[in-house]
């Protein structure tokens, strides 16, 4: 009996591997770093209005798997991937410099800030998130609240402040914007005095936001979307646009890139007219992600702030990439080390 | 065909059959160790960070393996000779860990030591030893169970003629101590390659420093030196482990008469069996689950939940029952090759530990590299599902692999002899005969591979065919910001589906068993 469900398991199997109905129109299939609660409405919806099916192949967090990126990178010279929907400019521009993407100039860019794209074309910037400072409102007073990064070194966050892996994701990015703003000798002073301060890292953003909520921390680093999903689930946090007296707030704009050499093209770059639509940074933004419209005039709901309020920090996000490459395999590597021990 | 003595005679084929089943499964890491090997050798990759590193896992690997060896074995000789009751249920229940990623498991210690006001005791070695023995007790104890399979009535009433059930237990644990010991060793090396707990509790490990080679500065050939560094310092240390337990692997049984054991329930073991299972589910499961299950009672997200469920099961389930067989396949031919000659079982357990050392992530890029490079025809085979499911049984199969080891030795060479004599055909021998008779380990050797190809994110991530995602992996690519009452109860559906399947795959087969 053991033997013949094994049987029929297998042939279950074998049945259920097969190769794609070659008679179907090609679906486009796009990788994406985009938190996936976040993709998946927006890529449904194109697939109802186009009628153009969408293979959506989302990614976990950097810190939990190789990561997409580096599927991408070895598939590079048969991709199976049509366009890359990215959550920064850094990923997008990793993928540039290894010669994965093909420029493309959408005309429904029109009206998205310049600076976010690459002048090239080989990836376009909309809809964004910022690096936000969250506290627990229960372990930090009214009136107490972190007003810029530096708090996080002084002696009200003394062992109470956390961020994430500066090596991964957002925070990767944020670090190498620290160099860029504040100069070398600072941006290092700022990590030295971090954790001679008792702060510590945690694995990613999300860890960030979770133990920051249940109190383990008074206060941390992380992204509007994570600091957004935690005051949506009640929890008592809040959050602060850092530095609107100084270097400003980083914004990560999210970037599409089309892949070289995708197996449709032609669909990848509908998706991107898609994705660049005004109504799907409005769909961003009223989503539990409560992304800014990097187009001005795009209507927000009240918990989003607007871009034009908001003081950015001065960035080149086309450079961004190199002076990450130095940094992260250099001092970002030493001082995560140092720190871990 | 030809005479059913093929089995035990030594001939040429079986080191070549060997070689050729563990170069089979060590082929898709092939791409990416040459390539680091041709960047320079492994100094590269042999910082002092890494070094540092290799320290904090090798000691968590052994502290893990040991708490899995010292509360798996006692619970699964318990569990192997006694009845009582709820013994099915607690089994189901008891193998819940090998099904869920670590992180998760991290993450609900966590979340509750932060609740209760423990999560001081767990940061660091304590909280990864605590995560990575969790999952080490199912798998030493299944292992043990399946060992003790291969007992007969007649050698348990021996023992317990000679001098009551505390010669039974003596004895039972003297018989499946080598095959635990092995599996313990196995948990242990699977704890080198997962990173999760140890960026959860804030301890620098090997693994995640592979990962930051591949997902931070995407440098292959230096995660490949990497793995290399970490695969040859794990066949160090448990060559002498190996050395010790392959010959007692072999042990064959030597009996005419061969009733399966029949479950006894006794007053003193049977109660004691039971209180055990009881405390080792609370502790290990029940408190991790309750940490990452708590918010699915606040949010309401059933319904967004099952939607997921709905839509990855399918593919989740063709993954992990894939693999069950691709790992059980290998692992037996492995066996059968080997049969009892003890060189080639070193080598089959030395080949096996190396290969389950190596991060899944190294033969996933392979795989790929592969793909790539073959033309387009090969996509079936090299860019579907079934690879996916291939990927993963080559992963795991060194489990397989032990358990196969064990059940094939213990089949007596005399009924080779007398199916030889009375001109059996070694395939009505092994339809008729050997079959059977390995049917219960066949089937342990499945339910563990699927179970821990189930829990698998990485592999599934690399290789799946666009829109054939797992549910784990779905679980993983969510929960950074999906509200945490979604991913509990995604966990708890999972969790409770799983039970339920193999509840009932248990069931089915259970004649088998017997």
């Amino acid at each position: 009996m053991l033997v013949r469900l094994l049987s029929i398991i297998a042939l279950l199997i074998l049945t259920s591997c097969g190769a794609e109905d070659a008679a179907r129109p090609a679906p486009v299939v796009v990788y994406s770093s985009v938190d996936e609660v976040f993709a998946r409405p927006i890529v449904e919806r194109f697939q109802q209005e186009t009628g153009i099916e969408v293979r959506l192949v989302p990614d976990t967090e950097e810190t939990k798997s190789a990561g997409l990126l580096n599927r991408l990178i070895a598939e590079k010279d048969r991709p199976q991937a049509d366009v890359f929907w990215s959550g920064d400019p850094v990923r997008a521009a990793i993928l540039k410099s290894r010669g994965l993407s093909a420029p493309y100039h959408s005309a429904q860019a029109e009206g998205l800030p310049a600076q976010f794209s690459d002048p090239e074309g080989h990836w376009t910037g909309f809809s964004a998130r910022a690096r936000v400072l969250i506290y627990n409102r229960n372990l930090v007073q009214a009136g107490q609240e972190p007003k810029s990064i530096m708090d996080l070194i002084g002696p009200r966050f003394k062992g109470r402040a956390v961020i994430a892996n500066p090596l991964f994701g957002t925070t990767s990015m944020h670090a190498a914007a620290l160099f860029g703003s504040l100069g070398e000798a600072k941006a290092k002073e700022f990590f030295e005095q971090f954790t001679a301060n008792g702060g510590k890292i945690l694995s990613s953003n999300g860890e960030v936001r979770r133990r920051v909520a249940d109190g383990e921390f008074a206060a941390g680093i992380t992204d509007t979307d994570d600091a957004n999903v935690a005051r949506l689930e009640g929890k008592p946090v809040g959050f602060v646009y850092p530095d609107q007296d100084g270097i400003g707030v980083l914004i990560i704009p999210n970037c599409v890139v089309l892949i070289a050499g995708g197996p449709n093209p032609g669909g990848g770059k509908k998706l991107i007219d898609y994705l660049l639509l005004p109504k799907t940074e409005q769909a961003l933004a009223d989503s539990e992600a409560a992304q800014m419209p990097a187009r001005p005039g795009v209507s927000v709901p009240a918990a989003v702030t607007p871009l034009d309020q908001l003081k950015p920090m001065k960035v080149d996000y086309a450079m961004l990439g190199e002076l990450l490459d130095q940094l992260a395999a250099g001092y970002l590597k030493d001082w995560v080390d140092r720190s871990s021990r | 065909m030809g005479s059913a003595l093929l089995i035990e005679r030594w001939a040429w084929w079986r080191p070549a059959g060997v070689s050729v089943i563990l170069a089979l499964a060590g082929a898709p890491s092939v791409p990416l160790i040459w390539q680091a090997i041709g960047a320079g050798g492994l100094t590269g990759g042999l910082t002092e960070a890494f070094r540092s590193s290799l320290m904090n896992s090798t000691q968590v690997a052994i502290l893990a393996g040991a708490a899995a060896l010292f509360t798996g074995l006692p619970l699964g000789v318990l569990a192997g000779i006694y009845s009582f009751p709820f013994r099915t249920l607690m089994l189901v229940i008891l193998a819940m860990p090998l099904l869920l990623p670590s992180h998760l498991l991290a993450i609900g210690w966590s979340s509750i030591g932060i609740r209760l006001s423990f999560s001081e005791w767990l940061s660091g070695l304590p909280g990864c030893v605590l995560v990575f023995a969790a999952m080490g007790v199912p798998l030493v104890l299944l292992t043990t169970l399946a060992s003790c399979s291969s007992l007969t009535e007649s050698q348990i009433e021996a023992a317990r003629l000679s001098g009551g059930e505390r010669t039974v237990i003596t004895q039972v644990l003297r018989h499946a101590f080598y095959p635990g010991l092995v599996a313990a060793t196995l948990s242990g090396i699977l704890s080198l390659s997962d990173p999760g707990p140890g960026q959860i509790f804030g301890l620098p490990v090997a693994a995640a420093e592979i990962l930051t080679s591949f997902a931070a500065f995407f440098d292959f050939a230096r995660a490949g030196q990497q793995c290399l560094i970490l695969s040859g310092i794990t066949l160090c240390i448990v060559a002498p482990a190996l050395f010790f337990a392959a010959s007692p692997l072999a042990n064959e049984l030597l009996v005419r008469q061969t009733r399966p054991i029949r479950l006894k329930r006794q007053a003193a073991p049977s109660r004691l069996a039971a209180l055990l299972m009881f405390g080792v589910v609370a502790v290990q499961l029940m408190f991790p689950l309750l940490g990452l299950s708590l918010p699915a009672f606040s949010g309401g997200q059933f319904e967004r939940a099952w939607n997921e469920v709905a839509r990855t099961f399918q593919d989740t389930a063709l993954y992990a029952a894939g693999a069950g067989m691709t790992a059980t396949a290998l692992g037996f031919l492995l066996a059968f090759c080997a049969a009892r000659n003890e060189r080639l079982r070193h080598a089959c357990l030395a080949g096996s530990l190396a290969l389950l050392a190596l991060p899944p992530s190294l033969a996933a890029l392979g795989v790929i590299a592969i793909a790539v490079g073959a033309p387009e025809w090969t996509d079936p085979l090299l860019r579907s599902r079934l690879t996916v499911s291939l990927t993963l049984g080559a992963r795991f199969f060194p489990v397989s692999a032990l358990v196969a080891l064990r059940a094939w030795a213990s089949t007596p060479a005399t009924w080779v002899l007398a199916a030889a004599v009375h001109g059996i055909s070694l395939r009505r021998y092994l339809w008729k005969v050997l079959l059977p008779f390995l049917a219960p380990s066949l089937l342990m050797s499945f339910l563990i591979s699927a179970l821990l190809a189930a829990s698998d994110v990485v592999t599934t991530l690399l290789l799946h065919p666009p829109g054939a995602s797992s549910l784990p992996l779905t679980i993983f690519t969510i929960m950074a910001n999906a509200p945490e009452s979604i991913v509990a109860t995604l966990c708890l559906l999972y969790v409770a589906g799983a039970a339920i399947l193999m509840g009932c795959l248990w069931w089915i087969t259970g004649k088998a068993w017997k």
